[in-house]
């Protein structure tokens, strides 16, 4: 029998239909990244929203919860090619409780869906009048959640109907390249194709500072930014 | 500077600072997160005139033809103490301070809490509402408003001055006491009484009792009578979709001149208002919807044949719908019906002031979310009086900070 590179011919034959059939994968070198990482250090957080005094009222109010407004949030201002390549649908989380949006910043990406338990023992109605997304998912009560898919890049106000003081920011990317700082004021963004980028920190509703970095591959790099 | 001028003023500083704010995401105001909160509203109401009467309240203005600036705030030196008050200024009032009061809460983790001051009612679920964007509509509900021709300082000597002055409430001319002025709504939805009060309850279950020196239908800052209110209310919350509330009010509601003009067989020690209602709040997801019974009595004197009943009753009934049609805008409505006992005079038997019925329908849609335009449709029905029915538009905007 003839051989083909020591194969048997029905064989080779068999091997190549198949290359045809099978997409064939291309076991090229993974792209050499980068990470950004590092501190933002804010000097004076927001205060959270007071209650509205509610003269009215026939005793003090419930303690609340204040939200931690210390988070920051850092991100690419121009993304990398690729950076809008299809991603599987993912899934965040916006805590009610003790009368305050958890977290207080959430930064996701585009197709993203929200979910919005209530944890409190009172009503709440979440809604949001932003241009990014308008919603109003009405009043539900502790134990439930309804969800919000956010398909456009923005940033979204969601704030509650009943309680005026509740409010969150929603961040929502068309690239993946952000990072939420934790409650060190801490971040890093990982994946980052070598490169110089415009690296934006923001804080409370408004671009506070950005930087030109340059990432290098397989290796990090530090940005620190101090908000005022 | 007149109010609405005042008013305009505010208004358009207000939306030209949120718009202002909307460039980039538009940020909440944020007070320090400290012992002082402010809070107010401004809202400018445009409408049809009211020649029936049947919107004035007794500040002698229409609810749909006014301007209201009102600042709320509060200081909280200790976790003990708070020193609450609100200041209104409004067509036809000028600035008033409309509350102003101590809350003292003895043990921090305790809901028991003692207000002395002038006071937040007791009595009914509307009272509770603080700020404009609260009321749905526009027209301050029946029981809360409307003037029957009853009054503090001036009563009738017989059923038949009753009977001849049936839908007159704005100008009630009684023969007994003062020249005439407008008369008493069942309850005073404006005015603050002043007390003491006391609060003890939970999440689910609170009650409330209150002494005052004026009455339900004529809150006061220093006493005319010599008399005593007594308020209170209990609520129940069994979940968060209910508020099931039910009041009771007994005071005295006459002035000292009035009962001096009144000849002493005629009357008891005292003219007494005495009150119940109860409410119930229903909501869930868009919908919000509340019903409201308040049965009022008054005692009036008996100078004169044909003697009126001991007694006078005033029976409100309002059910109130909101629902929200998509993010920022709402559609709601209220029907109310304000019934009245009857009385026999010389020549007829009828209620003793004139039965209204009011349907309120209308909306809002938030501009920004701290800018609100209210529209309203009112019609009015009243079996008595020189105007029977009125038809009124109106539309509110209203700024909360």
């Amino acid at each position: 029998m003839a051989l083909v590179h020591g194969f048997p011919l029905p064989a080779a034959l068999l091997a190549a239909a198949t290359l045809w059939l099978v997409p064939v994968r291309v076991t090229a070198r993974p792209p050499a990244t980068g990470a950004i990482r590092g501190r933002v250090d804010v000097v004076r957080p927001a205060a959270a929203p007071e209650r509205r005094p509610n003269v009215n009222d026939l005793g003090a109010a419930v303690p609340r919860e204040l939200a931690d407004r210390q988070r920051a949030v850092v991100y690419l201002e121009t993304a990398p090619r690729g950076a809008f390549e299809d991603r599987e649908p993912a899934r965040a989380r916006l805590d009610q409780r003790h009368e305050a949006f958890v977290p207080h910043v959430l930064p996701i990406v585009v197709g993203t869906t929200v979910d919005f338990p209530n944890n409190d023992r009172t009503y709440h109605n979440v809604f949001s009048l932003s241009r990014t997304q308008r919603f109003d998912l009405g009043r539900y009560a502790a134990g439930h959640s309804k969800a919000v898919r956010f398909d456009r890049p923005g940033i979204v106000r969601v704030f509650c109907d009943i309680h005026s003081h509740m409010s969150a920011f929603i961040l929502v990317f068309s690239h993946p390249f952000f990072a939420a700082t934790d409650a060190d004021g801490r971040y890093r963004i990982d994946n980052v194709p070598p490169g110089t980028y415009a690296v934006v920190a923001w804080y409370e509703g408004s671009v506070r500072e950005t930087r030109s970095v340059t990432v290098p591959e397989r290796a990090a790099v530090d940005a620190d930014f101090v908000i005022p | 500077m007149s109010v609405t001028r005042f008013a305009a003023l505010l208004l358009a500083w207000n939306i030209s600072a949120a718009a202002a704010a909307q460039a980039i995401p538009p940020a909440a105001t944020t007070y320090d997160d400290g012992p002082i909160a402010f809070g107010g509203d401004v809202a400018v109401t445009f409408g049809s005139p009211d020649p029936g009467w049947f919107d004035f309240t007794d500040y002698g203005v229409s609810a749909l033809r006014q301007a209201r600036v009102s600042l709320s705030g509060a200081w909280r030196p200790t976790p003990r103490v708070a020193l609450l008050g609100r200041v209104r200024a409004q067509t036809g009032e000028g600035v008033e301070t409309a509350g102003l009061y101590v809350r003292i809460r003895p043990w921090p983790k305790r809901r028991i809490d003692i207000q002395v001051g002038r006071i937040p009612p007791v009595f009914g679920s509307y009272s509770r509402r603080t700020y404009g964007a609260d009321n749905p509509l526009i027209g301050v509900p029946l029981a809360y408003q409307y003037l029957t021709t009853l009054r503090t300082d001036a009563a009738p000597a017989s059923a038949d001055d009753l009977l001849r002055l049936r839908g007159r409430g704005w100008l009630s001319p009684l023969p007994l006491g003062a020249r005439p002025r407008s008369g008493l709504p069942l309850v005073n939805g404006l005015r603050w009484d002043t007390g003491a009060q006391v609060h003890v309850g939970s999440a689910r279950l609170s009650g409330a009792v209150a002494m005052t020196v004026g009455s339900l239908s004529n809150p006061r800052t220093a006493e005319d009578n010599g008399g005593r209110q007594v308020a209170g209310r209990v609520e129940w919350r069994p979940t968060a979709a209910w508020i099931v509330g039910v009041s009771g009010s007994r005071g005295a509601y006459a002035t000292r001149s009035l009962m001096s003009a009144v000849p002493p067989q005629a009357t008891g020690a005292d003219l007494l208002q005495r009150a119940g209602g109860a409410d119930v709040e229903y909501s869930r997801a868009h919908w919000v919807w509340r019903n409201e019974a308040v049965l009022s009595t008054w005692d009036v004197p008996r100078v004169r044949v044909p003697y009126p009943t001991p007694r006078v009753r005033a029976l409100a009934l309002a059910s109130e719908g909101r629902y929200t049609i998509f993010p920022g805008a709402y559609a709601a409505a209220r029907v109310e019906r304000l019934g009245f006992s009857r009385l026999t005079g010389s020549a007829t038997t009828d209620t003793w002031d004139a039965n209204v019925t009011r349907v309120e329908a209308g909306g809002g849609y938030k501009l920004q979310r701290r800018v609100l335009l209210k529209a309203v449709y009112q019609h009015n029905w009243r079996d008595g009086g020189r105007i029977r029915a009125e038809r009124l538009g109106a539309a509110q905007l209203l700024v909360w900070f």
